[in-house]
């Protein structure tokens, strides 16, 4: 009799703590009601939330309910790589004042983030700074938050803020930490993240296989014993997270927060991954950070399973978007590694995809050159419309957090990147902005040259299709537009009612066609100061188009 | 004497909680030990341990379906 109870005990138990508790904790999600946002302080610009439309693809809208399409940039600069220890350029936000600029070290790879940085970003068109950052900086030591790291990013949000711009706050790393150990293949320069105390790669050797920095036995082993909570690391970057976010509360200027970028799985398979510890993990972010409670209440400082919740750390934000990657192997190979179940009740959940078509989808993995790939095999809505299912099954978002790739491939990926974005009405953060290198750097603009400057001449190729005309916001969830790089010609297809709010096109200084309306709207044309134009369109009733006339595309000219 | 089976269906039954692609075989294996138990008079033992297996098998399988099933609907 004792043995039949404890061996239904032990299987009540591992079915709590595996997939079945998963995914009750998860469906509960759906039956939870949302927390009440009440109006949070009056923000240039707007607050922004995911609206949820009954039956269709949830989106990321303003005030007004307006979809909200975000286009930016990805500045890496205030990330920690190694070797060094201490960040490259200075935290103190006074290095940076009155148009100041450090002098860029062509040692790192990134040049330093300046205010014309920003400035730059906005006459592209970009309404949005992806702005990554390292944990490694953020507490140095444990428990002790760096402030002034806190003062350097309220500099730029305070930029953006000038710029009516939006920032991500994206807690950025890459291999797990640059504290994993030097060895074999190992190049430090690409391992950010973590900080030492925090880095437990319980002496397992640091040497990097296959050319991948996450391929490496010690990057494996650190990352696994964050994602089961050795020694509460967990609870200490959830408790990263609160500082960042209790700083930032009422600033709607930062759109949200990147929980954790590129996920890597470590020694757990997907999708026990995925299902079982990561969207977990976010799940107690977001009750740490919000005060929701899903999840069952439970322990915290050790490996803590997927059904259980986690602790209101007292923030109570529920004004800010929580962007959450799927795993390193999803994002970098097109196809879902989990089941895509809802994380949260909290409902401002977007997912962030990194698309990488070619680099390291299989055909990149096997070698294969652009243009002569067999991939992707259903074209590169592939790996998109696998997202947009994976966001709807979640109630979440879409947005392309990273993508970009050398610019000797620039007309076929990046350009067809974008077609996809357009098409599936996801905003995006490009990869990146500058870098320092040769001519296959990844940057948006050519290497420095002096090598102290912040960067060489735009990439035309890359002003050309990322300068592009879009709407801004619109009241019409389901339009359609398109942007032909070539001559600027631009058409958006949308319905209205009357009384609706405003659709708002932006069309950069670079496109010069005219601008036409057909259909129930009507249309006010704002000249800017910057050279680009604003279209105002204001719904009549029924469906309308507005549409910029091909033309001449004057690009930025190098001296 | 314990039916060899049983062990086999409870640690399959176990691990096709985390590792849902074991379902079917625990189940598999979980459904026959417990039907050599019963058909031997109480010559053979094992029968908690291969219900058990039989049990978090079916467990594993339901939630694999009702995971599928939720995925086609809300995606």
């Amino acid at each position: 009799m004792i043995a039949r109870a404890v061996l239904a005990l032990a299987v009540f138990l591992v079915a709590l703590f595996t997939y079945p508790g998963a995914l009750l904790a998860s469906l509960a999600t759906r039956v939870t009601p949302p927390p009440g946002a009440t109006a949070g302080p009056a923000g240039v610009p707007p607050w922004l939330h995911v609206a949820h439309p009954s039956g269709g693809m949830p989106y990321i809208a303003d005030d007004q309910g307006r979809l909200v399409l975000l286009h930016g940039a990805t500045p890496a600069s205030l990330l920690e790589f190694g070797p060094s220890t201490t960040p490259l350029y200075p935290t103190d936000p006074s290095a940076y004042e009155l148009g100041h600029c450090p002098a860029n070290l062509p040692a790192g790879r990134y040049p330093p983030l300046c205010r014309d940085d920003l400035s730059a970003m906005a006459a592209l068109g970009f309404n949005l700074v992806r702005l990554p950052i390292s944990w490694s900086v953020l507490e140095p030591e444990r428990g002790r938050f760096n402030d002034t790291f806190l003062d350097r990013i309220a500099q730029i949000v305070d930029w953006a803020r000038a710029l009516r711009m939006y920032v991500i706050v994206d807690m950025h790393q890459n291999a797990f930490s640059h504290y994993v150990g030097t060895g074999e293949s190992v190049d430090l320069r690409y391992n950010s993240g973590a900080p030492r105390w925090a880095t437990i790669t319980d002496g397992f050797p640091s040497r990097v296989y296959n050319k991948q920095r996450e391929i490496n036995p010690a990057v494996f082993e650190a990352t696994t014993n964050f994602w089961y909570d050795r020694d509460g690391i967990q609870d200490e970057y959830i408790a990263a997270l609160a500082v960042i976010a209790h700083r930032f509360r009422n600033e709607s200027v930062v759109v949200g927060y990147g929980v954790y970028n590129e996920p890597w799985l470590g020694w757990t398979l997907p999708p026990g991954f995925e299902d079982l510890l990561l969207f977990p993990f976010y799940r107690r972010v977001m009750d740490a950070i919000t005060g929701v409670r899903d999840g069952l209440p439970c322990w915290s400082g050790f490996f803590m399973p997927a059904v259980c919740g986690y602790r209101d750390l007292g923030i109570h934000d529920v004004r800010h978007l929580m962007f959450l990657d799927t795993g390193l192997l999803r994002e970098v190979t097109d196809f879902p590694t989990h089941l895509g179940m809802p994380v949260s009740s909290y409902p401002n959940v977007v997912l962030g995809l990194h698309a990488y078509t070619h680099i390291y989808t299989p055909d990149g993995l096997l070698g294969q050159k652009v243009p002569n790939t067999s991939y992707p095999w259903g074209g590169y809505d592939q790996g998109w419309d696998w997202a947009a299912r994976e966001a709807k099954a979640m109630d979440a978002a879409l947005f392309i957090e990273e993508f970009g790739n050398d610019p000797r491939d620039d007309p076929l990926i990046l350009h067809n990147q974008l077609l996809e974005a357009e098409r599936h009405l996801a905003g995006f953060a490009f990869w990146t902005w500058k870098e320092n290198g040769d001519a296959h750097s990844w940057g948006l603009f050519d290497a420095p040259n002096p090598p102290t400057a912040s960067s060489g001449c735009i990439r035309e190729q890359r002003e050309r299709l990322l300068a592009r005309v879009y709407p801004r916001v619109t009241a019409d969830p389901t339009l359609t537009y398109h942007y032909d790089p070539s001559d600027g010609r631009f058409a958006l297809k949308a319905r209205g009612r009357s009384g609706d709010s405003t659709t708002v096109v932006y069309v950069p200084p670079e496109v010069t066609g005219q601008i036409s309306s057909d259909g129930a709207v009507r249309i006010v044309v704002s000249d800017e100061t910057d050279g680009s134009r604003l279209v105002f369109a204001s719904p009549t009733g029924g469906p309308f188009v507005v549409a910029v006339s091909p033309g001449r595309v004057t690009l930025t000219s190098c001296p | 004497m314990r039916d060899r089976g049983a062990t086999r269906a409870l640690v399959l039954g176990l691990l096709a909680l985390p590792f849902g692609i074991l379902a079917p075989f625990a189940i598999w294996a979980g459904a026959r030990s417990w039907r050599r138990i019963r058909a031997s008079g109480g010559d053979l033992r094992g029968a908690s341990s291969a219900l058990a297996g039989l049990v978090a098998g079916l467990i594993a399988l339901a939630t694999f379906v009702a995971g599928t099933i939720y995925w086609l609907v809300a995606s």
